[in-house]
């Protein structure tokens, strides 16, 4: 009986039939299809990976950023913690604020992991355990998954057992942030990892388990175009209105509408990334998204100030918590259908659909809470048919008209109060100004700027609705706020992966800059725009994801084309690839490790510091989070910096409290093991960060250059890269960056077409010894150029070792 | 220095498009004519930086006119040599991209530029400026180069006196290359750009071996191992021929040695199954031996589908990279399918059985002709058994080796339940070769009771959540 072993078996002599073995008790289990060895660390602990940890922050230590110099965590306290003084229970700044950041990572963590949860629980019991993860042509189908855990799922039902370490884990490291305990920044600041990392894990199972059973592109480059923006919704019909992340809703109204031939009846909008996963439902075959993006939690309230949505639908994560009040004033219906967002609201699960249509429609009750997935989906569109003609015979109003608008802005006082409040410092008084003269121009440019957080109505003692008349000035730009997105392709496919190899490694794909996260930007949403387009003409590879994937569709050249339909969607140089919705990110970590585990053909099982190892000396990419707002971005930023990926968030990313910052003039911190020889070898200050805030897109750019070079890169690989950072430096600083010299190793690291000129200032100023008759540098570099050179964190790796 | 010039040079705008709003001038393309061509020459035959313009010059030419235009160079150096033309001159297309306002198209006589509106607005105003900005990159990047000289023809008359000459040395270049063999020179190339990612990989480039990534051919390590001889590419002297037919050399061995640290000591070059070259991650083709024919399929990157075997591109590359010998697949790049010594040592095209319809497309002109219609691809078969039989019915020159298995397998068909029948456990998983082996589909469940009922299944899932084993009492 022994050989008896859980698994998917066939038998030869039947045709077709397949048998699946769950558990077995009684026996010492056996799992079939272990081929490969498992690395060692499958499944780590909070401490299995401290090692790695603590080295890589040894190089990169933390810098804190307090926004508080107090705890008031327990009951001892608050306290003060400035001065250097502990708290009642121990516990240090330093510590407390690594433990603060911490748990901002876990928040964002769970929030992923939790939808991944939902999503397996109701897809496993539509589909079935043994329903195969279908992921495009692809080898490697779960690489965080493989690579943290140890197991290779290949199917939903395999899925179950990697969430339910990710659960295990998140419990330990919310267990440490309880008060007292754990005394030491440094590990609190691993522990921040470690959730960063089961981040990543939990974001691909979400996103596996739904591109498998939801029919969403699958490594698709040509996954179709969807229209985004405010301006494109058609208010004339009913409009049924979608927010939050987790698509399992929308797509039963997808299915309800199309059964029912309701297609064409009702405009379908979505915010947020259950907006991008909509786009995404049943577009594996082709065919164009009818369902419309409305834009990022920027343009919630706006959305829904202008009175346009007849029924609101919410799910989970980044929704407004005030979606149900702003809805009421406004005589929309709001039904709630996640556990995470109820509102108070009455549970009418198990109720019919009739009633509750009724219900809601007269305004007996202003929302449902419908656990029931298919119920929703059959309520909200019947509900939007039947409201939408009541709405406009009541002649519901929601925005002030012109007349209201001017008299609104004479009535500012110009008190300052909505400016000291506004996230963004916005210069609403300037614009309340110019309004009463007739001139909304300071308003729309403002409207770009403004994250309609909000926060101005409350504070204004004239009572204006300061959002709303910002809304109001706007309309004509809102009207022609119409883009495309392309809808998330997946993961990259383990060829593409293995077609640009030969660019990645030549080194004429200079890098890979990761466009992601939220809308919070200092600048407004062009910023992004200018960043991807530079980034693009130079040709490295744009991989974005969620808001900043929808904000990137909003902006046109002069030939009235957005970046998408300009730019390719491969995986290859200067190609623009829109992987899907948050939890799409865990397919940029995902992309790393393949490269690992095809290029060099390393092991990737349960085998997470080598891979890490790996990824932080060759892959030259780095992670931009903008307009990072939420915990999960600090979380999968932080899943990316334990991989070894620097990260670059924009301002307003300062108020996660803590950096990750090398400091490139200690130069004992420089230095690898070369796994040849075990040698010493010295390498550049790049990455020199993991994880830091910039100002403006300006400072951004060239930064990115820089952070791309990596210490194996080849020469062509290297003087790419460096002829990127010092025009970058130039056309955006107007300065030759003060730290070229210390990139180049030989004079082929130079750019090609300023090499005399920079040897020159090489042997001027710095004092290189230059053989003029051969242009050779024969003397100044710290490091020498070695292509076989075999860059490593790892002393165990090194020959000899074990 | 690039100050000297009136536009920016970067490799930002090699992916420029100029279109014809946006053109000031167009030139050669293919409404008119043009070539590019480098030439070898002596020292003393060669001015360094002397440019010579035939014809109008730029600042003389209307605004969205037509010229015809050529471009000849002429380099020396102690280390040039007239192997290195072509290398050179396809820098010439590089370097044309990668000033702002110019775009180059095509190489040799197919050459097709553009200059823009914009560039000539900020002062490019002469094919000098060009020339020289040309020039000095050639010598910034390929420092063997010790003088040069360009002259550029915009003069009708003159290229087309000249275009034949340059048709000639194209055409004496081509028969150069492809009269060029392994035996014919005693040096090969080592390439290790990738061993950055793939540390342990070897690439072995010679006159018949392409790189696998495709992207370096023997002269293009020739001329890299000339600029720097201790860089990625280096020469292999290539010692004693150990055995013409698979390509065993014993400098090749003595360097797979070295790079590999010891792991490899041979590798045969044109050999498939034994000692097969390392393979990296980007090859863009992988071979795959299919036992049950005693053949050999090759399936690209391009192909989503699933080869014969029932496996895809990337399944079967997860298995072949890294730069490790794997016997039974091999990967190489797409040209070698156009190497005279392509499989040598395994039978060289009279093994290939199968390969998706675009590449077969794309190198059909390279597979012998009488071979052509013989090789399956997947609109052809789809499994091993439809694949052996269109190679019986093509009558493909594999069937010859089969003579023998043929009587083995006879015997075999005789009996097919008892071969297959499963015991009371189960066949492990091996699900993807599984439609190869499918037998009919009839069999007794629980036992070859006699009488009773039959129970055939077909097309069904049975899912055991828990098996709980308890000992009989």
């Amino acid at each position: 009986m022994s050989k008896i072993s859980t698994g998917r078996f066939s038998i030869e002599d039947l045709e077709n039939v397949q048998i699946t073995i769950g558990k077995i008790v009684g026996a010492i289990e056996k799992k079939v299809e272990e081929e490969g060895d498992m690395g060692p660390t499958p499944k780590p602990g909070v401490s299995g990976l401290r090692d790695w940890d603590h080295q890589v922050l040894s190089r990169y230590q933390p810098v804190y950023t307090p926004m508080c110099d107090q705890c008031c965590y327990c009951t001892f306290g608050k306290c003060d913690l400035g001065g250097n003084k502990e708290g009642a229970c121990g516990i240090n700044l330093g510590a407390h604020q690594s433990r603060e950041f911490l748990l901002r990572v876990i928040t964002g963590a769970a929030a992923h992991s939790g939808h991944g949860r939902h999503l397996l629980h109701y897809l496993i019991e539509r589909y079935g355990r043994d329903h195969p993860l279908d992921l495009g042509p692809s080898n490697l189908l779960a690489p965080n998954v493989q690579m943290v855990t140890g197991i290779k799922p290949k199917t939903l039902g395999d899925l179950e057992e990697a969430i339910e370490y990710v659960e295990e884990q998140l419990t330990q490291l919310l267990a440490t942030v309880h008060m007292g305990q754990e005394g030491a920044a440094v590990d609190f600041e691993s522990k921040a990892m470690h959730g960063g990392m089961l981040d990543h894990v939990g974001m691909e199972i979400s996103d596996l388990a739904q591109v498998s059973c939801l029919g969403m592109p699958k490594s698709d480059p040509d996954a179709p175009l969807a229209e985004i923006g405010m301006g494109c919704i058609d208010a004339t019909k009913p409009v049924l209105l979608v927010i939050g992340h987790n698509v399992a809703g929308v797509a039963n109204m997808i299915d309800y509408m199309h059964e029912n031939k309701l297609s064409d009846k009702i405009e379908l909008g979505g915010l947020c990334c259950t907006a991008i996963d909509m786009i995404r439902y049943q577009m594996d075959t082709g065919g164009k998204p009818y369902a419309k993006v409305v834009g990022t939690l920027a343009k919630e309230l706006k959305m829904i100030r202008s009175g346009i949505p007849d029924v609101i639908v919410v799910d989970e994560q980044c929704v407004r918590a005030d979606v149900l009040d702003e809805a009421k004033r406004l005589s929309i219906p709001v039904i709630t259908t996640n556990e995470k967002i109820m509102y108070g609201l009455r549970n009418r699960s198990k109720d019919n659909a009739d009633t509750i249509i009724e219900d809601l429609a007269s305004g007996k009750e202003a929302g449902a809470l419908i656990l029931d997935l298919d119920l929703v989906g059959e309520v909200a569109p019947r509900l939007a048919l039947k409201v939408a003609p009541m709405r406009k015979e009541k002649g519901i109003k929601a925005l002030p008209n012109d007349e209201e608008l001017a008299a609104l802005a004479a009535k500012c006082v110009h008190c300052g109060a909505c400016e000291l409040v506004c996230p963004n410092n916005l210069e609403i008084m300037d614009a309340m100004k110019a309004c009463v003269e007739g001139d909304l121009t300071k308003f729309e440019i403002l409207h770009d700027h403004c994250v309609a957080c909000g926060r101005c109505d409350q504070d204004c003692p004239k009572d204006i609705p300061v959002l709303d008349v910002i809304e109001k000035a706007s309309q004509k730009v809102i009207s022609q706020e119409k883009g495309v997105v392309r809808s998330g392709r997946g993961q990259i496919s383990d060829p593409e992966i293995r077609q640009e190899g030969v660019n990645l490694v030549m080194g004429t794909t200079p890098g890979i800059i990761a466009l992601v996260g939220c809308s919070n930007y200092p600048e407004g949403t062009k910023d992004l725009y200018r960043l991807a387009e530079e980034m693009l003409k130079r040709n490295y590879i744009m991989v974005t994801s969620g808001c900043s994937a929808m904000d990137l569709g909003m902006y046109k050249d002069e030939e009235g084309k957005t970046l998408y339909e300009r730019y390719p969607a491969k995986f290859l140089g200067g190609n623009l690839i829109n992987v899907g919705s948050c939890v799409s990110n865990s397919h940029i970590s995902g992309t790393a490790i393949k490269v690992a585990a095809i290029f060099a053909q390393r092991n990737i099982t349960g085998n997470y510091e080598e891979i890490a190892d790996y990824v932080m000396n060759r892959i030259g990419a780095v992670g931009v989070a903008w307009g990072a707002y939420s915990q999960k971005a600090v979380a999968i930023g932080t899943g990316c910096n334990r991989l070894g990926i620097p990260v670059v968030v924009g301002p307003h990313g300062s108020k996660y409290r803590r950096a990750l910052i090398g400091k490139p003039y200690e130069e004992e911190h420089w230095k690898l093991y070369d796994a040849r020889n075990g040698e010493t070898l010295p390498i550049p200050a790049s990455p020199e960060f993991l994880l830091t805030t910039v100002e403006t897109v300006e400072e951004l750019m060239p930064m990115l250059a820089k952070n791309c070079i990596r210490p194996s890169d080849n020469n062509m690989g290297r003087m790419i890269k460096l002829t990127h950072y010092i025009e970058l430096s130039q056309k955006y600083l107007g300065q030759m960056p003060d730290d070229w010299h210390r990139f180049v190793r030989t004079e082929t690291d130079l750019p090609l077409a300023k090499r005399e000129e920079l040897l020159k200032i090489l042997e001027k100023e710095h004092g290189w010894e230059i053989d003029w008759k051969r242009k050779k540098i024969i003397s100044g570099p710290k490091m020498k150029s070695d292509v076989s050179a075999q860059p490593t964190n790892l002393k165990r790796l090194c020959k000899g070792e074990c | 220095m690039a100050d000297e010039f009136p536009f920016e040079i970067s490799p930002m705008f090699e992916g420029e498009r100029i279109r014809k709003e946006g053109m000031h001038v167009e030139l050669a393309g293919p409404k008119s004519k043009g070539f590019e061509l480098v030439r070898a020459a002596d020292m003393s035959e060669v001015e360094d930086g002397r440019f010579t313009l035939i014809g109008p010059d730029l600042k003389d030419m209307e605004e969205g006119s037509r010229h015809p235009f050529a471009m000849v160079y002429k380099i020396a150096g102690e280390l040039v040599e007239a192997d290195l033309e072509s290398i050179v001159e396809r820098r010439n297309h590089e370097f044309q991209n990668y000033i702002q306002g110019m775009m180059h198209l095509n190489q040799r006589d197919d050459v097709w530029i553009r200059i823009g509106k914009e560039a000539v607005g900020k002062g490019m105003n002469s094919f000098e400026q060009i020339a020289k900005a040309v020039m000095m990159l050639f010598k910034n990047e390929l420092p063997f180069i010790e003088k040069v000289e360009a002259t550029y023809i915009t003069d009708m008359e003159e290229v087309e006196k000249q275009v034949d000459n340059a048709r000639d040395v194209y055409k004496a270049r081509d028969e150069r290359t492809r009269g060029l063999h392994d035996e014919d020179v005693d040096t090969f190339y080592g390439c290790t750009l990738c061993a950055s990612f793939a540390p342990t990989n070897v690439c072995v480039v010679t006159p018949d071996r392409i790189s696998l990534c495709g992207a370096i051919n023997w002269f293009d390590g020739r001329a890299a191992a000339k600029v720097d001889p201790e860089g990625p590419q280096f020469a292999i002297p290539k010692g004693e021929l150990l055995d013409a037919e698979s390509g065993e050399y014993s400098g090749v061995n003595e360097f797979a040695k070295k790079l590999s640290s010891g792991e490899y000591d041979r590798i045969k070059l044109h050999s498939f199954l034994e000692y097969p070259h390392t393979s990296c991650g980007c090859f863009e083709v992988v071979g795959f031996y299919i036992p049950e024919v005693d053949a050999i399929g090759w399936v690209d990157r391009d192909f989503a589908g699933t080869a014969p075997n029932g496996l895809q591109f990337s399944t079967m590359a997860g298995q072949t990279g890294g730069g490790k010998q794997v016997v039974g697949f091999l990967g190489i790049g797409v040209n070698y399918f156009r190497s005279p010594k392509f499989i040598q040592a395994d039978g060289g095209w009279n093994r290939v059985v199968w390969m998706p319809k675009m590449l077969k497309e794309k190198v059909f002109q390279d597979i012998p002709e009488d071979l052509r219609d013989k090789i399956a691809t997947e609109e052809d078969v789809k499994d091993i058994e439809a694949l052996r039989n269109f190679l019986k019915e093509k009558k493909h020159p594999i069937i010859e080796r089969w003579v023998e298995e043929e009587a083995e397998e006879e015997a075999k068909e005789d009996a097919p339940a008892q071969a297959a029948a499963p015991q009371a456990g189960f066949a492990l998983p091996q699900m993807m070769q599984m439609p190869a082996n499918f037998m009919p589909s009839a069999m007794p469940m629980m036992g070859s009771g006699s009488g009773g009922v039959r129970i055939i299944l077909k097309n069904a899932k049975v899912t055991v959540d828990k098996i709980i084993i308890q000992k009989q009492d």
